[in-house]
This record gives C-alpha cells, sequence and structure tokens, in this order.
C-alpha cells in the first residue's frame, strides 16, 4: 500500500519531502513505464508518491540578460516550441519521444532519471547547464555535469527537487544534432551528436562536441575542444574522444557500432562547419 | 478520493485514486472504450485522448494530473464537425483494416490539423510518428491524411 499526495504549492510539497522519502512524480513517462501492471489494474509503488505537474511554480520558461531558465515541469513540447529558445535547443527537443510523450514529458523528469539514453542531457553537458535544486531550508546551484554522476546515478537529496535549469545565453553561429535509433521516432537513442559552434573571421573560435548514449555518462572533452579550436586537427580530436568511450554492447546496439558512427558523425560535423 | 474534471464538454467527478490511469478512469469509469490499451508504454499511441486540447497517452496520465482539466476522448471528438471529414478520408482511402488503432490515428490526425500548418509528408509523418498501425503499412492512413489536408487548405483559401 502506498500513499498519493498532491500538494497545493511548492512550499507545501518541499514540507512534505522533507519528512520521507517519496516518487517525486512529474509527466510520468518514465515511472509509469517502469511501475507497469496487467491492463486496468492501478499501478503499484513501493513508496508513497507525490505528485508535482499541476504547481505553477514549477512551469514556465523564463530569460534575463545571462540566462534562459526552464522550470522542471515545462514539457518537451514547450521547449520545442517556445517563442523565447534559440533553435539550438528547440530542434533537439522537437526530436525526442513523439508528439504525445512530448506533451507530458518534463525537462526535469529527463536530467533527473539520469538515464544512459536521456536525450536532453548531451544538450546540457554542450552549454554548460546548471539546475537549482531546493529544500525546505536552502537552494543549491551545481552544472548538470556534476549533478550527474553514473546511470541513473545523481546528487540530488531525498528532500530536494531540481526547481529549474539555467541554459547560459551564447551567441553561437550554428549547431548540429543527430540522433540514431532504430527508428525516427519514439525510440531510445542508439548514440547521438550534439555540437555548438562560434566563429569569427572564418575561423572556429569557440565549439563543444557532447556524445550520448554510449557512455554512461555524456562525453564530452573540454581540453579536446581548445586544442581543436587551436590546430583544428579533426583526427587528433576524434581520437581524443574515441580515448573517452567505454560503452557496452547491449539490446540496442553493439559498443563497435555506436562508437564507429559516433566518430564518423562528428567528423562529417566538423568537416561542415570548417568549411562554412 | 473525488477527483472533478471535464469529459467531453461535461463537468465529472468520480471517486478514483490520484495515480489511477486516465485511461482505466474514461473505460472502467464511463465505459468510453474508444480509447484503447495496446503498448502500456506510451509507443502505440493507441489510447491517445485530448488533455486540455493537447493530445497525450492517456495510459501515462495519472488523474493527478487531470484534476480540474479537459479531457477529450473519440467519443467526445466524433461529435465535432472535423471528426466528419477525418473518417470520410479514411474510408475513402481505405486506411481502416481491424481498427484497433484507429481511434488513436484519428485523434493523431486532429492533433496535426491542430497544428495549422501545410501538410507536409514531413508533417504527417512527425504527426502520426507515435501511433502504431499493425495492419495497414500506413500508406492508406498517409494518403488519407494527404488528401484531408488539400481539402482543409482549400477551405483555409
Amino acid at each position: 500500500m502506498f500513499n498519493s499526495i498532491r500538494p497545493n504549492s511548492l512550499e507545501e510539497l518541499l514540507e512534505i519531502i522533507d519528512n520521507g522519502d517519496y516518487y517525486i512524480f512529474a509527466g510520468g513517462t518514465d515511472l509509469f513505464i517502469r511501475k507497469r501492471q496487467w491492463q486496468g489494474a492501478e499501478r503499484k509503488f513501493d513508496k508513497d508518491v507525490v505528485f508535482i505537474s499541476h504547481l505553477e511554480e514549477l512551469r514556465g520558461i523564463f530569460e534575463d540578460r545571462n540566462y534562459y531558465r526552464l522550470k522542471t515541469c515545462v514539457t518537451q513540447d514547450e521547449v520545442a516550441n517556445s517563442t523565447l529558445l534559440p533553435d539550438y535547443l528547440r530542434v533537439p527537443y522537437g526530436l525526442m519521444g513523439n508528439p504525445a510523450i512530448r506533451n507530458t514529458a518534463t525537462v526535469g523528469g529527463n536530467i533527473v532519471n539520469a538515464a544512459k539514453v536521456a536525450d536532453s542531457l548531451p544538450l546540457f553537458y554542450a552549454l554548460d547547464a546548471s539546475i537549482v535544486l531546493k529544500n525546505i531550508q536552502v537552494d543549491r546551484v551545481m552544472s548538470i555535469k556534476d549533478f550527474i554522476f553514473g546511470r541513473y546515478k545523481t546528487d540530488r537529496y531525498e528532500n530536494e527537487i531540481i526547481y529549474e535549469v539555467i541554459i547560459p545565453k551564447e551567441d553561437f553561429s550554428g549547431f548540429r544534432y543527430k540522433k540514431i535509433g532504430s527508428r525516427k521516432s519514439s525510440i531510445l537513442s542508439k548514440l547521438s551528436v550534439f555540437i555548438v559552434y562560434k566563429k569569427a573571421h572564418g575561423k572556429i573560435v569557440d565549439i563543444r562536441v557532447s556524445v550520448g548514449a554510449v557512455n554512461d555518462v555524456p562525453i564530452r572533452s573540454e581540453e579536446g575542444e581548445k586544442e581543436f579550436v587551436k590546430d583544428n586537427d579533426i583526427d587528433k580530436f576524434l581520437l581524443t574522444i574515441r580515448e573517452m568511450m567505454e560503452g557496452e554492447d547491449d539490446r540496442r546496439s553493439t559498443k563497435l557500432y555506436r562508437e564507429e558512427i559516433s566518430l564518423r558523425i562528428i567528423k562529417k560535423f566538423l568537416v561542415e562547419i570548417m568549411e562554412e | 478520493m473525488i477527483i472533478g474534471f471535464e469529459l467531453n464538454g461535461v463537468q465529472v467527478a468520480i471517486e478514483t485514486t490520484l495515480s489511477m490511469r486516465l485511461l482505466d478512469v474514461v473505460r472502467n469509469n464511463f465505459d468510453l472504450t474508444g480509447t484503447k490499451e495496446g503498448c502500456s508504454e506510451g509507443e502505440c499511441g493507441a489510447c491517445i485522448v485530448f488533455l486540455d486540447g493537447k493530445v497525450v497517452n492517456s495510459c501515462m496520465v495519472p488523474m493527478s494530473n487531470v484534476v480540474g482539466r479537459s479531457v477529450v476522448t473519440i467519443e467526445g471528438f466524433s461529435e465535432m464537425e472535423r471528426y466528419k471529414k477525418i473518417e470520410t478520408a479514411f474510408r475513402n482511402a481505405g486506411a481502416v483494416q481491424c481498427g484497433f488503432c484507429i481511434p488513436g490515428m484519428i485523434m493523431a490526425v486532429e492533433g496535426i490539423l491542430r497544428l495549422n500548418k501545410p501538410l507536409t509528408d514531413e508533417v504527417i509523418k512527425e504527426g502520426l510518428s507515435g501511433n502504431i498501425c499493425r495492419c495497414t503499412g500506413y500508406q492508406s492512413i498517409y494518403e488519407a491524411v494527404r488528401r484531408l489536408g488539400e481539402e482543409v487548405w482549400n477551405d483555409v483559401q
């Protein structure tokens, strides 16, 4: 037996989770699948559940001078169709799941699940995004890269929720995104590659490259990126990324396929960007 | 607990739980069995309903997320003018075989029309990408939506 709770405000939510260990239920696109039962049977949870999607304080997309701010219960569809956000966020979000999933799945949910295949994580790694975690007493801000330390493993304490995602505004010249799955939609990625870059006078002055779904957490080499800006040596950069790959065969793909295809996509994108 | 919401234009209140799925409530509590359960994990689209006007997989929506909101099922949508056009388009294209996926397909088609975009192949395929049909091979369904697109677009112009 478990209890289901629907707090009336953020403050009430924080009080509730300060006094016990709960499933925090937002869109439900992951949690309801994990708790799958026979048709018609109520989903059984092994601990109490607190629902948060209805809380207005956890919704909305905002911007200030330096940052975009996405509240945790913003849906993937709201990101994909935002008039505030740049294409390098909107386009990849528009390729996640399928239309009905995007209408319910949330930004915070995809982060806090910390799945190997979470499609938003490579974006947030490349964009140096942070999150604000809230408990009843304090807020703490940390980079998403530090927050996620393994497959399904994060630095969230039981009495905290992700309140918002903070993405630094940058004047990128362009981006590239490619997701590979066994079909185009409704699919968990075999791999994904995300690149944003800045060019000035025909030269690359900033580039961020991240690879999702190969390792347990996205791959990004800031050192390698800095070297690449200096020497534009694609093969050397690919070698750096290859050395970071530590994936394994699973039911979606083999390690070899993931690694080879990721590197080929990166190479194709880098050549395109340099020639642009 | 008692949960109140709007169902097919009528205010309703039922005794259920916050974690009960919307799919189970419309089928079991209201006997609206046009909404089907296929995969139970948001991949097949057979259970699509409109929640505040947007397509959602009702197999993944807990009743907590329905409190005070508007739900339209295929039964409610079939009362609307546009349903007739979609039904005619499906019939003319021979887009229905066993019929299990069709309520969800029709809801997804309405989801596409609500985008108010020209119905290019890409828009149609993207709009139907969350719906699985094991009979038709999809071509007759695409054809129905393509023809419908021409008709709706002509109406607008």
